[in-house]
């Protein structure tokens, strides 16, 4: 750190909420070998760590999040209100209206970085804890809009990959075995290669209609390889596995690398909140440009699922095929007629695949978006029904004067299809929740 | 009241919001009111509204703070018929000395736009389309979004203790009409914003065929689906299985489903299939082998048609009949399996 930065961010120290300064931080600090005095005079650091190419968050720069909200002349929000939404409409506005392709059977590695690089503190409380956190968040939030996905998790620490998580579709065994955070302390330095060989490994056997991801969250700047980390991403290429890194330090070539070369995301975390976004952004379903973009027919396959029938609690007790147990609730194979205990399987006697249609259709609002609703301009294109079609607000009847870009000035939002209005909340409640235009049911 | 435990009194002290949607095809209530012959207990659309009325009554008078939304499903077209919080003034005269007025409004409102609509549908014969439940269903969630939105924002400023935001939200879905398979992605995509939202949705079948799509409606949000077998006591089974607030059922021994049908729809023909044949990248839904996916233009391989192709059932009636015997003498006779897909068993498996 320079004398320069010392004295520039000397005050914000104080007066900024989170530098607390506990003792325990600075306990911690100095055994880090970080030389942090507690009267902020800066030392030379004896062994200065690579990743000290950042800030300690409590020297960063405050981030002043109030003054991006403007009040107006009236001392009302309303405009910066706006200004949000006209933000969110723009970006719903740039997703294509019409269906893509999408990978929906989805298979994901989570490859945590548990080195010690992870004990760092300038995430808050440190980026161990706090990726653990997000990783609980993610996996709920990936299990919810992938439903039909799979998902192991592999950590990297002490120069070794280490199985956490086996892969499962459960969403409760993933977040088991990352619950137990003595289990997961970390140490070492960590290995991209050995990590990466071994998720690679467990996919390998997956059918190739499903996708295979390795999202790495990486917090070290540096790798402990066995040998030449590029023969290990030349391989993923090859069984096209697509790798994104969530980078908490900085960026690193051969991260960049393993991203481009295969086909996926990498992004440095900024803050706590970027870091956040940066995993969710995992969450959706890729779209399947690179097999479009080739040409090529991408490996497709057409399954025969059946839809059971689902036996309430109350029904008569009958043994089920999977564990020959006597019990009274199970599904219903539709071609033979056995009795399941859980879905989705494969029926142990038709070998048929029995999946609840429910879990389907959760993804076809990714196939069959709602076009985006038209911003009225003008009261005069505005039609004569007083409120929203939806909800049944009723819209204001003077425009607003000051209009932001993309906002309507009248408060209403026509779909292009049915030609009803709606207010600017059903607007985002129907695009982002609802998927279905209550106007004309598409 | 102040001798109750103050646990409790939280618990059911909250107020609660009902949506109910009713589905108002003529030619269905035409059906459901024919004489006994064709029905065994015959139920008209005026006694039907009368009962719902009465059951509505119970909902707003059972707390102060209730709030009500009503939406009428139509044919090809649905309507908010009432909401609690769109406050109307009464017209002075029509004030009655022998009515609550709060019940008044609501019942005379609600009868007076039925009656319109149905009016606008006879002269412009178009009383032969199927009705609008999912516009009636969006509906009531964005409403319901609305209010819930409403009462955060009022909470932040207020602090008002009891205000909406403690309430729990359901519908009731009141439907006479066969399901609708061309609506199935939209009924499901309200089945999920009910489920994020928190919403319970419930389904009194009044009349007609079970219907598979209300089935999940009901179980994914944790309602209760009940089909009617004494359509006369309506009223009787509104007030006892679908007045309670969501948050009291747990108490309650509400009837629950017998068995839910996991059937979906197929996007070719927009049939209801139990076996059908999934895109591996879209999970589109078809009901035969096709050879490009109609949604997202992927080409299957020729072998995997043929191969599914001679794994496929024969389209004769009797295999049904035959694949359940074999898996009753090679389970050891399962007990259920004789009694299921009695409705189904022909004409879904082809």
């Amino acid at each position: 750190m320079s004398k320069r930065k010392d004295n520039d961010f000397m005050d914000v120290d104080y007066d900024s909420d989170i530098s607390m300064g506990d003792d325990d931080d600075f306990k911690v600090s100095k055994g880090k070998g970080k030389g942090k005095t507690v009267d902020k005079k800066k030392k030379e650091k004896g062994k200065g760590k690579p990743k000290d190419v950042q800030a300690y968050t409590w020297e960063a720069n405050f981030a002043r999040s109030w003054d991006t909200v403007q009040e107006d002349e009236g001392g009302s929000l309303q405009g910066a209100v706006n200004e949000f939404m006209a933000r969110g409409r723009r970006r719903r506005l740039l997703t294509p209206g019409s269906a893509i392709r999408r990978t929906i059977i989805r298979h994901l590695v989570l490859l945590l970085d548990l080195s010690l690089a992870m004990l760092d503190r300038d995430m808050r409380p440190t980026r161990f804890d706090l990726t653990l956190q997000y990783a609980r968040e993610f996996i709920v939030e990936w299990f919810d809009q992938n439903p039909l996905g799979q998902m192991g998790v592999v950590g990297m620490r002490a120069g070794l990959g280490e199985r956490i998580g086996e892969m499962t579709g459960n969403p409760q065994d993933v977040l088991k075995a990352i619950s137990e955070r003595h289990k997961l302390e970390p140490t070492g330095d960590p290995s991209l290669q050995n990590a990466i060989e071994m998720a690679r490994n467990s996919m390998s056997h997956l059918p190739t209609h499903s996708s295979r991801e390795i999202l790495i969250i990486f917090g070290s700047l540096t790798t402990c390889d066995p040998g030449n980390i590029h023969d290990t991403l030349d391989a993923c290429v090859k069984s096209k596995i697509r790798i994104s890194v969530v980078a908490l330090a900085a960026e690193m070539k051969i991260c960049r690398e393993l991203c481009d070369k295969t086909g996926g995301q990498f992004g440095v975390a900024l803050n706590e909140g970027h870091f956040k976004d940066l995993l969710f952004e995992m969450v959706p379903p890729p779209a399947q440009r690179n097999m479009t973009s080739r040409g090529g027919n991408p490996a497709a396959d057409l399954m025969m699922m059946g839809f059971p029938t689902r036996l309430p609690d109350t029904s008569p007790q009958s043994l089920c095929v999977c564990h020959s147990e006597l019990k009274s609730e199970g599904f219903l194979c539709p071609r033979c007629l056995a009795k399941i205990c859980d879905i989705p399987t494969d029926c142990d006697i038709c070998g048929l695949m029995v999946v609840s249609s429910p879990h389907l259709a959760r993804s076809y609002h990714h196939l069959f978006p709602v076009s985006p609703y038209d911003a009225v301009q003008t009261l005069q294109d505005a039609s004569f029904i007083p409120d929203c079609h939806a909800c049944g607000r009723l819209f204001p009847t003077t425009p607003l004067t000051t209009v932001t870009e993309g906002l309507s000035p009248t408060g209403r939002y026509r779909c292009t299809t049915c030609k009803h209005d709606f207010c600017s909340e059903c607007d985002v409640f129907v695009h982002d929740v609802l998927h279905c235009c209550p106007g004309c049911g598409k | 009241m102040s001798s109750a435990p103050p646990a409790q009194a939280v618990a059911t002290d909250k107020p609660s919001h009902l949506s109910v949607i009713v589905d108002l095809s003529p030619s269905q209530w035409h059906l459901s009111s024919q004489p006994p012959p064709a029905n065994t207990f015959p139920l008209t659309l005026n006694s039907f509204l009368s009962q719902l009325l009465a059951f509505l009554n119970s909902h707003i008078a059972s707390k102060h703070e209730n709030t009500l939304a009503v939406f009428g499903a139509f044919p090809g077209k649905s309507l908010m018929l009432y909401a609690s919080t769109e406050s109307e003034t009464i017209n002075p005269s029509a004030v009655d000395a022998n009515s609550y007025p709060p019940f008044k409004m609501l019942d005379s409102t609600i009868i007076k736009r039925i009656e319109n609509e149905l009016d606008q549908l006879d002269t412009d014969e178009e009383s032969t389309l199927p009705v609008a439940l999912v516009g009636a269903l969006t509906k009531a969630l964005c409403y319901i979004n609305r209010i819930s939105h409403f009462s955060a924002a009022n909470v932040s400023k207020a602090k008002l203790p009891d205000s909406l935001t403690t309430s729990d939200p359901h519908i009731l879905i009141l439907s006479v009409s066969p399901d609708l398979s061309a609506e199935y992605i939209p009924i499901m995509n309200s089945i999920f914003s009910a489920q994020k939202l928190k919403v319970t949705i419930d389904v009194c079948k009044i009349y007609g065929p079970e219907t598979v799509f209300l089935q999940q409606a009901a179980h994914l949000t944790g309602g209760s689906y009940i089909s009617l077998e004494r359509r006369d006591a309506l009223l009787q089974y509104l007030t006892m299985a679908f007045l309670s607030p969501p948050s009291i059922r747990k108490a309650l021994s509400v009837p629950t489903q017998d068995k839910i049908d996991f059937r979906a729809a197929c996007f070719c023909h927009k049939k209801i299939i139990d076996i059908g044949f999934v895109c591996s990248v879209c999970l589109s839904i078809f009901c035969q082998p096709v050879p490009v996916c109609s949604t997202c233009r992927t080409k299957f391989p020729i072998k995997i048609l043929q191969r599914l192709n001679a794994s496929r059932p024969p389209p004769t009636p009797g295999s049904n009949g035959l694949s359940r015997t074999t898996s009753m003498s090679g389970t050891g006779g399962l007990p259920h399996s004789g009694s299921i897909r009695t409705s189904t068993s022909n004409g879904t498996l082809r």
